[in-house]
């Protein structure tokens, strides 16, 4: 993540547009800023940004409609939708239309900053071809779909191998609870009660049992996975 | 998803147009009957005066010839007529012995008995000899000569029977023609009538812009189909407005939430009360956003727009396997029995939904010790889901509005939430065209949806 990676927001609030601004800046990207739609999507094709955080009831129109013409302009941009229409149909509207996050507002700072960091480093990241993904002591076996600690052979469920696997592919990097009922749930409203801490919480313990304290709780934000890859 | 009652509907509609068709031939045909019946019996008392008036006037020419020379002139009077015959009169005089002196016969016809000894027509009987019925005078002359005059009726029977002939071929087209109109009025009326259903139709299966092709034409059925036209106008308008008075809501409310959160992030030093206050405000657009939820699928309800095939049994079992731990975590005996591989067209996260707020309610009314339960089953054409516990229950006041917005008992005051859980779920299943039932249990409270199976041709 260097200076050289540029993100585009395209926001009517100015507000709203500040405070992205804050989060990208933190990131240590670059940022550009429109306020129309028609203005977004010309400076979209004309450079070529890392990531665009798109707003939908902009003046001009909505930024899922959008998506299509940014795609044709040649942009390879990953996506993410920032909008108030922020229910439960509306966000997987917006997935399917080719989104590649959504985020309703309100939002937490944290949660923008953690969805623009897995987005950043999507495109970096080695993708997950490899069977063997090994963080020290700790190893996830893809095709068995088994976890190891210290060679000891830890039983996961099936979803707490996804869960885990989620937490591998996005290491070292804080996970909200909304991306882990999205990305491993699929299931995209608030559930109100945290169901998800129950599951982590089950995962973190018998990774700790085996002796890997793996998953940490970033306060107030959500989960880091982050392994000792020197212990042993 | 094509129901099979239309063909039936109409059907019936051709049914009873036709009904009204038949009717109206048959009392044309038996008013035509009676106009016919009536001229019958005038044509019929018309020729019987007419050959009454002839047997008089026969009577009274013998009369006057007996007047003058007694029964010569009577003999020589029939013997004349008998030459010239016709077949249409009858006339026999005997003697005392019964011995033929004129006539049409040789023998007095068998049960006759002469009556009287006058030249009177009033008294003439009817009788059937020779194959034809007659009108008859049969006297016994003064000195014992029987004399018989009769004029036969064969004229007016045949008259008769032509007319009765005439009346039956005019029934016959009468029905027909009758039949026939009514029949092709009836399938054009059904035609149009069955356009307006199809059209109905196709509106209750979710087509909210399906319009009837062409011209309204300017007759009644026009001003029906302008009718419903204006009125699926003003349905999808509505629905519309719904649409877009949802979107504005969230835009306008959450934008002013989105600044207040992000100043609330700069505030530093009070971690637990901004973290209160986020919490709250996470509950409210929880709250707002169920709202929309149900305006929404209330307004998409009927509607098959935007469904798909979803795999009812694995969503049931996703949703459960997300609780599940934390059922197990509160000391909660919980217990899922879900039947593979059953479909239905749905919406995934919907139904996601309708589960996660069911779940959660169990748990969150149930205490240590409690049982949680979700079955899923195939009954019949339907897909039963029941989800149940041991817990508490409803209040007994609250039964009936139990799926209104914004119910909830005073008791649970103290438990997290808003009372749109069980809103959602009613408006949720009725978009999917499902039934909800809350059976009578023991103690607890159990809530079944019976969800229409996704036809296998789908």
């Amino acid at each position: 993540m260097g200076m050289d990676e540029r993100i585009l927001i395209v926001e009517d609030d100015a507000e709203t547009a500040a405070a992205v601004r804050a989060e990208v800046e933190a990131l240590g990207c670059s940022v550009d800023h429109c306020d129309t739609l028609e203005a977004g999507v010309a400076a979209a094709i004309s450079t070529p940004y890392k990531v665009i955080v798109l707003d939908r009831m902009l003046p001009g129109g909505d930024g899922v409609e959008a998506m299509a013409r940014i795609r044709a302009g040649g942009s390879t941009a990953l996506i993410l939708i920032l909008s108030a229409l922020g229910r439960a149909a509306n966000r997987v509207e917006g997935l399917e239309k080719g989104a590649d996050d959504y985020l309703p507002k309100p939002f937490e700072p944290d949660e923008l900053r953690a969805r623009l960091r897995a987005l950043l480093r999507r495109g970096t990241m080695q993708v997950l071809d490899n069977d063997l993904l090994a963080f020290g002591d700790l190893e996830i076996r893809m095709k068995a779909r088994t976890v190891h600690v210290k060679r000891a052979h830890v039983a996961v469920s099936p979803k707490e191998f996804e869960l885990i696997t989620y937490f591998a592919r996005n290491a070292g990097q804080v996970v909200t609870r909304m991306q882990l009922l999205e990305n491993v749930w699929n299931l995209h409203f608030d559930p109100g009660t945290n169901v998800v801490d129950v599951h982590v919480g089950r995962l973190r313990r018998k990774l700790e049992d085996a002796g890997s304290p793996a998953i940490q709780t970033a306060r107030g934000e959500g989960y880091i996975f982050f392994p000792k890859v020197t212990a042993g | 998803m094509t129901l099979a009652r239309p063909p039936i509907r109409l059907f019936l509609a051709a049914r009873a147009t036709l009904r009204l068709a038949a009717l109206m031939a048959l009392a044309v045909t038996l008013l035509s009957l009676g106009a016919m019946m009536l001229q019958y019996r005038l044509v019929e008392t018309r020729m019987m005066e007419a050959q009454q008036a002839l047997l008089t006037a026969d009577l009274g020419g013998f009369a006057a010839l007996y007047e003058q020379r007694r029964i010569i002139a009577l003999r020589q009077a029939i013997e004349y007529r008998a030459a010239a015959a016709t077949g249409d009169e009858m006339l026999l005089l005997q003697d005392r012995n019964g011995t033929l002196l004129a006539g049409t016969l040789t023998e007095w016809p068998v049960g006759l008995a002469p009556v009287g000894a006058d030249f009177a027509a009033a008294d003439a009987f009817e009788f059937t000899s020779l194959g034809k019925r007659w009108l008859a005078v049969a006297r016994e002359l003064p000195g014992g000569f029987p004399l018989l005059v009769a004029r036969s009726l064969q004229p007016v029977d045949d008259t008769l029977a032509a007319l009765r002939r005439g009346i039956l071929g005019l029934l016959a087209a009468c029905l027909g023609a009758g039949g026939l109109f009514g029949w092709l009025s009836a399938r054009s009326v059904m035609g149009r009538i069955g356009r307006i259903n199809d059209l109905a139709d196709r509106v209750a299966e979710g087509e909210l812009d399906a319009r009837l092709p062409g011209e309204r034409s300017a007759d009644e059925f026009g001003l029906l189909e302008t009718h419903v036209h204006a009125m699926l106008d003003r349905i999808q308008n509505l629905n519309r407005a719904t649409h877009r008075l949802s979107d504005t809501i969230a835009h306008e409310l959450r934008t002013p939430l989105n600044r207040m959160l992000q100043k609330l992030s700069k505030i530093e030093g009070q971690e637990a009360l901004t973290s209160e206050l986020k919490a709250e405000m996470r509950q409210a657009i929880r709250m707002f956003d169920s709202l929309l939820d149900i305006s929404r699928a209330e307004a998409d309800q009927g509607t098959g727009g935007g469904l798909v095939p979803v795999d009812l049994s694995a969503v049931a079992s996703e949703v459960w396997e997300l609780y599940e731990p934390l059922a197990e975590d509160k000391g909660l005996i919980a217990e899922a029995r879900v039947t593979p591989g059953l479909r239905v067209l749905g919406d995934h996260n919907l139904i996601a939904q309708v589960l996660s707020n069911l779940i959660d309610n169990a748990i969150k009314y149930c205490s240590a010790g409690d049982r949680v339960m979700l079955d899923l089953s195939e009954q019949g054409d339907r897909h039963l889901m029941r989800v149940a516990d041991t817990g508490p229950g409803l209040p007994e006041d609250l039964k009936a509005e139990a799926f209104e917005r914004f119910t909830r008992a005073e008791r649970d005051r103290g438990i997290k939430g808003h009372g749109l859980g069980l809103a959602l779920v009613r408006a949720i299943a009725a978009r999917h065209g499902a039934r909800l039932a809350m059976p009578a249990t023991e103690g607890g409270f159990a809530l079944e949806i019976h969800w229409p199976r996704l036809q296998h041709s789908d």
